[in-house]
């Protein structure tokens, strides 16, 4: 089935950017992802939906080796962004993260201002050699998070002294500050008000003229707005992958239908 | 925590919704009653130059069009409140296609109900409403095994209805030359012949409705509509005979 939005924004998406194969994750004893294979396509908005504790969060901080920081947590299979394994002792993971970016279910932005929030990682990795470049870089990347109209007079002034839905899409422009070319997202309006929720899912979309976008979300509504794949886990497993006009309207899987019917949770 | 059988038919965790589709379900099936004795009544109605029955045919039209109705804002409602996903959506998309179909069958209902007010007027033209109610009977069947499959999901018995309308084709194909040639034999007859060929147009056209029901109860089980295309039968009805 094509996809049912023929008016939304043409991309063409038929590259895979991140390839997983069998990948399994253990915390200690307990399995909490088994044997997962999925494709990320470039320049696609890819939804993980399942209930609680199905492990798609779990799987998204595969993507960027965020799981590294358990120390119980214990990764196999295999992951490959651009066809080159992502837990290959070569990769500095700090490195990865900067190409595959994150932004949390909770705004969190750093006890800095609005600039020096997205200019903490261009600094780090060095990608500006001057102030006049840094300071392109943070506008542009303000402008992309859909909040510079409204942080351009202040940005001095703390990230933190913002709306949450500000804070948001200030999180959003520092974790594309870096220039990644994948963004994951975990649950990132779940604390947002409705307006804020639009705002963000607008961006989205933009985002994916230029990114690889996957997004973890609670709202089957927001999955079926935003993404053009959704994947469906449940308890660890990836039951179903698929278009997501497909998975929303004739699920194969006869989990996937009693998940979105809510009749499982 | 969910257990990992999952039985098809599971319930709703928020039982109001499962109450909400039932009711848009128990609405259907009540105008599919209604149309199913519309049919009847009409053709028995027809065929015994009552005129006092055909009557209470053209009344009871008003019940299911409001059924209708309330079909479309319940629909909505459904809409607006559940955002209905997968088989739910399915069925909350095809109650409101079948509402129309059920809709439409009704009015040519009534329309037979109103001709006959004039044809009782008129000379009878032998066989012919007996013709009629035989082929209205095969259409109120196939509106019963549509209904049926309906509720049973069975997409097998939509795909047999389907492929029943055939033969309603072919009874309003051989009704169509009768009425031509009564009426060239006796012009006097063009009156009622007309009005009986409009009749039986109109109950092949709810046979066509009664189709487009099978084809939703298709698309509702298997999440797709069937696409090979129905057999049509001869053209006779738009070919000219130059032999006469």
């Amino acid at each position: 089935m094509n996809d049912m939005r023929p008016l939304e924004r043409i991309v063409d998406s038929d590259t895979i950017k991140i390839a997983a194969r069998g990948v399994q994750v253990h915390y200690g004893e307990t399995q909490a992802i088994k044997d997962v294979d999925v494709d990320i396509e470039d320049h696609t908005v890819t939804a993980f939906i399942g209930p609680s504790g199905c492990g798609k969060s779990t799987f998204l901080r595969c993507l960027n080796r965020m799981n590294d920081t358990i120390d119980t947590c214990r990764v196999r299979g295999s992951i490959t962004l651009d066809g080159e394994d992502i837990y290959d002792k070569s990769v500095d993971p700090v490195q990865l993260r900067a190409k595959v970016g994150m932004v949390f279910q909770k705004p969190n932005p750093f006890p800095k201002s609005i600039y020096d929030n997205v200019a903490y990682g261009p600094r780090i990795h060095g990608l500006a050699r001057n102030k006049a470049e840094l300071d392109g870089i943070v506008e542009r990347s303000l402008r992309r998070g859909a909040i510079w109209d409204e942080v351009k007079d202040r940005l001095d002034a703390p990230g933190t002294g913002l709306s949450g839905g500000q804070q948001q899409r200030l999180c959003i422009a520092r974790a594309i500050a870096t220039e990644p070319e994948v963004l994951l997202m975990d649950e990132p309006c779940s604390a947002l008000d409705p307006i804020a929720t639009s705002q963000v899912e607008e961006l989205i979309d933009e985002l994916r003229t230029s990114y690889s976008v996957v997004i973890v979300t609670h709202s089957m509504q927001q999955a079926a707005r935003v993404s053009q794949k959704t994947a469906f886990f449940h308890l660890g497993a990836l039951v179903e992958f698929g278009e997501t006009g497909q998975i929303f309207t004739n699920p194969q899987d006869p989990r996937t239908e009693s998940y979105i019917t809510g009749k499982i949770g | 925590m969910a257990n990992p059988s999952f039985p098809p038919n599971e319930q709703h965790i928020v039982s109001a919704y499962d109450r909400d589709l039932e009711g848009i379900q128990a609405m259907i099936m009540k105008m599919g009653g209604l149309v199913e004795t519309a049919i009847t009544d009409a053709a028995a109605s027809l065929d015994a130059r009552d005129d006092e029955s055909a009557a209470r045919v053209r009344e009871g039209d008003k019940a299911i069009d409001a059924l209708e109705e309330q079909v479309a804002q319940e629909v909505a409602r459904l809409i607006a409140l559940r955002a209905p996903m997968g088989a739910d959506l399915r069925t909350t998309l095809t109650v409101l296609k079948i509402s129309g179909n059920l809709e439409r069958v009704g009015d040519y209902a009534k329309n037979m109900a109103k001709r006959t007010g004039v044809l009782v007027q008129l000379d009878p033209i032998e066989g012919a409403t007996t013709s009629i109610r035989r082929m209205c009977r095969a259409v109120e069947a196939m509106l019963k095994d549509a209904l049926d499959a309906y509720i049973q999901r069975d997409a097998d018995l939509a795909m047999d209805v389907r492929e029943r309308d055939r033969e309603i084709d072919q009874m309003y194909n051989a009704l169509f030359r009768e009425f031509l040639t009564y009426m060239m034999e006796d012009p006097r007859s063009i009156t009622a012949c007309m009005h009986l060929h409009f009749i039986a147009k109109n109950t092949e056209r709810m046979g066509d409705h009664v189709t487009s029901i099978a084809e939703q109860v298709i698309y509702l089980v298997t999440g797709e509509m069937p696409d090979e295309p129905r057999p049509k039968d001869s053209k006779a009805a738009y070919e000219i005979d130059h032999s006469e």
